[in-house]
């Protein structure tokens, strides 16, 4: 009786039981379904809920379930109640805390800072968003003075870690400021305590072995674009000096050799590599996955394109659709997968931080996929001129003669100003999945993200209009390949490794 | 009038589109086309004109207005359909949807 | 304009077992692939008009406007019973602490220095206590004067309150 009265007032009261309260006793007491998402994925319903556990059921067993007539006796049961399925039986403190871990976020400000040191460059991507402008262009370089106070507003984010990020153009054109910025941060994290990563985002052109040194001794992490073999590379990253490719791959080489001979004055990162697919990468999946396994590369990002920037203005020779990315996704995955089960060490970095929310309820910090998303809240961009933007995409937009993700001025504004101006609260609320219409039933809610300014550029509202918005085909064509290889038990031990800690 | 000005009347049932839904839609196309929206009763009389229909609906520049205006009202309809079912979700939503954005906007600001 | 009204299909829906937030979101949903047209269609129904984008199967559009209908009313009836719940569960993920694991040991918050003085304290008044009472040959049928160990053996740990 008192068990059953339990079960009752989960249903109605406000002053809800902390610990699990355990269903009725008789067998045949139906489960009503508290919220919960689904999608439709081939025969079969995949179900989530906002903790982030997920669940598949057959159409009659979602049938019943949706119904609230699936009961005790059914071989399902167990497991729904487990994952917070079945409404009588939540398991409050573990619904919360998992809820709480996955969304970690909200309880810290902005992580990365993004320093733009120069606009020159000497390549010309076809896709690039960083507004990069010729070698010449001396006057778009960073001062030192702005480096300067760009970290001293990094150091006001409430966050207890920070990361400052190192780009362009290419920054090691803006080389002293580097060294200045990169110095004058390492000693502010030693006065404040702050943990400070700080990471370089290069085309490897200009590296030599004196930079590679400073960098190294300041831990400086390694970061460069590697598109594919050789041909595929340089066409994507065409270069003054005629190919990108072979510095690219010396220098990553460099680094990883300087890596295996770790020293104890200071900490060597292992070097990474990005992939940005073109229209070109989707006939290539094999050979790019091949490029970096034959280079060591133990990591590969396969980043989907977006029209900003130059890629904007070439999208009918580079651009592709949603379909296209989610089949070359998935096809690079699966190859990656085989060669995980030949004993190759590669994972692809965007399933692992997908992975990491599905699999782990952790949130991996990937400021893309998280709601809201991290535009201002959770990264800034500080242009060579000291304007500070939302995102380094909002950035690209003001390049474009669109100021509206500007958010202040090293010089003129505070950093509780920028985080509380009406740029930051409506890119915040407009990137809130649960004022989505769409994102609000969607079955990858709990692990998604929506961008503003790319919703802006290509829908023309910081909103956009998720059913007709290709950036929302791009990430369920991720998701959907992700879940599906999750269910072959040999494929998701595989992916669970790259997750596990 | 430009040879390649376009106009296209609409006629809204204000009981399925509010004319808030109609107003935001109109403010997202602001940079495509003119669009003023006149109440009479229960319907809703909304015009679309634009300079360039062409380029407006995503066409080439000077492309023939007669037949891209239909085009350029239709996504504007499917516009005022989207802005709709956010207002729809925001009459259930809105509670948990300001306690998220509070509690990051706030962390953000280095307060609890 | 040439008509396209040949492509244009015209569902009517009735508005008796399902709300018009509902149809509109169905119809929202299939907007990827189709311009969408409510009107209204007498008393208690609406009429949802679907011209194809870039030559979307009309049939297709049909399947998915009913499927999502569908799940519409799903949703509703699962939102309704759980508005309160589930905000309830959002703001007590937002508060929730970590509590730390169950100290192993019994933990009284001493240090064991004072852990030791403690223990000869005690053990200094309990045979004070005897002395007094057995001293004078009393008798004690109750035991009153018996210490903790002397009736029960092991000694216990003090614990934290």
């Amino acid at each position: 009786m008192a068990q059953k009265q339990a079960a009752k007032k989960t249903d109605k009261s406000m002053a809800l039981p902390s610990k699990r309260s355990p269903a009725g006793k008789t067998a045949k007491s139906r489960s009503v379904l508290p919220q919960a998402l689904w999608r439709k994925i081939g025969a079969n319903y995949l179900l989530t809920n906002d903790s982030g556990h997920y669940a598949w059921l057959k159409e009659k067993d979602f049938a019943l379930v949706t119904a609230g007539k699936m009961t005790e006796r059914d071989p399902l049961f167990g497991e729904l109640a487990a994952k917070g399925f079945v409404r009588n039986r939540l398991d409050f403190n573990d619904l919360a805390s998992k809820w709480k871990k996955k969304n970690s976020y909200l309880y810290y400000g902005p992580s990365l800072h993004i320093l733009v040191l120069t606009l020159r460059c000497n390549h010309k991507c076809l896709y690039c968003q960083s507004a990069a402008g010729g070698a010449g262009a001396k006057h778009t370089d960073m001062t030192a003075e702005i480096a300067r106070k760009s970290v001293d507003l990094a150091f006001n984010s409430p966050n207890p870690a920070i990361t400052i990020e190192f780009q362009g153009g290419e920054p090691l054109l803006n080389w002293e400021v580097l060294k200045s910025a990169a110095a004058y941060a390492r000693k502010k994290a030693k006065i404040t305590g702050k943990e400070l990563q700080l990471a370089l985002v290069s085309n490897f052109s200009l590296m030599n072995a004196e930079k590679a040194e400073f960098l190294l001794r300041h831990e400086v992490s390694i970061c460069t674009s590697l598109d594919g073999p050789r041909a595929l590379h340089d066409k994507n990253r065409v270069c003054a000096s005629g190919s990108s490719y072979a510095d690219t791959v010396k220098w990553i080489k460099y680094f990883q050799a300087r890596h295996e001979k770790q020293v104890p004055e200071y900490r060597v990162f292992k070097p990474s590599a990005l992939l940005t697919v073109s229209r070109y990468s989707l006939r290539s999946h094999k050979e790019i996955v091949d490029e970096y396994v034959r280079l060591g590369l133990e990591d590969i990002f396969i980043r989907p394109l977006a029209p900003i920037g130059y890629a904007k203005r070439l999208w009918d020779t580079i651009g592709y659709d949603a379909k296209d990315f989610a089949a070359f996704y998935f096809k690079s995955l699966d190859y990656i997968l085989k060669l995980n089960k030949r004993g190759v060490v590669i994972k692809e970095k965007m399933a692992a931080m997908m992975l990491d929310k599905i699999v782990n309820f952790r949130d991996p910090g990937y400021l893309d996929a998280r709601c809201p998303c991290g535009a201002a809240i959770g990264q800034l961009a500080y242009n060579y001129n000291g304007d500070i933007y939302t995102c380094d995409e909002g950035r690209m937009v003001g390049w474009e003669g669109d100021d509206l993700f500007r958010i202040g001025n090293v010089f003129k504004d505070g950093y509780k100003k920028l985080m509380t101006c009406p740029t930051t609260k409506v890119c915040v609320v407009s990137s809130n999945l649960e004022a989505q219409p769409a994102c609000a039933r969607c079955a990858y809610k709990p692990y998604c993200g929506v961008c503003p300014v790319y919703n802006y550029e290509t829908q023309g509202s910081l909103w956009g209009n998720m059913p007709a918005n290709d950036r929302c085909g791009l990430f369920k064509g991720i998701f959907d390949a992700l879940f599906t290889l999750l269910r072959d038990p040999g494929k998701a031990a595989i992916l669970k490794k790259w997750v596990a800690k | 009038m430009k040879t390649n000005e376009g106009s296209k009347k609409l006629v809204l049932d204000a009981g399925i589109y509010s004319g808030e839904a109609v107003k935001l839609a109109a403010f997202v196309f602001s940079d495509k086309a003119d669009i003023r929206i006149v109440p009479r009763g229960k319907v809703l009389e909304v015009s679309i004109s634009a300079e360039d229909a062409g380029r407006a609906s995503g066409g080439s520049e000077g492309q023939n207005s007669s037949s891209i205006m239909p085009l350029l009202g239709a996504e504007f309809m499917n516009e005022v359909l989207n802005q709709q079912c956010r207002i729809d979700l925001a009459k259930k939503n809105s509670k948990i949807a300001g306690i998220i954005v509070t509690k990051a906007l706030l962390s953000a600001a280095g307060e609890k | 304009m040439k008509k396209q009204a040949n492509k244009t299909i015209s569902i009517r829906v009735s508005l008796k077992d399902r709300n018009l937030d509902a149809v509109r979101y169905a119809a929202y949903a299939v907007s990827d692939a189709a311009y969408v047209f409510v009107r209204s269609a007498g008393k208690g129904a609406v009429t949802v008009e679907f011209t194809p984008k870039n030559g979307s199967p009309a049939k297709d559009l049909s399947r998915r406007f009913q499927e999502e209908l569908a799940d519409e009313k799903i949703r509703a009836a699962i939102f309704d019973s759980n508005r309160d719940l589930r905000e309830f569960m959002i703001l007590k993920a937002l508060a929730y602490e970590e509590t730390p694991a169950a100290a192993k040991s019994d933990d009284s918050g001493l240090t064991p220095e004072q852990e030791s003085e403690l223990d000869a304290l005690i053990a200094q008044v309990e045979s004070e206590i005897k002395k007094e009472s057995t001293g004078g040959k009393t008798k004690d049928p109750l035991g009153i004067t018996r210490t903790w160990e002397e009736k029960y053996g092991a000694k216990t740990s003090r614990k934290k309150n």
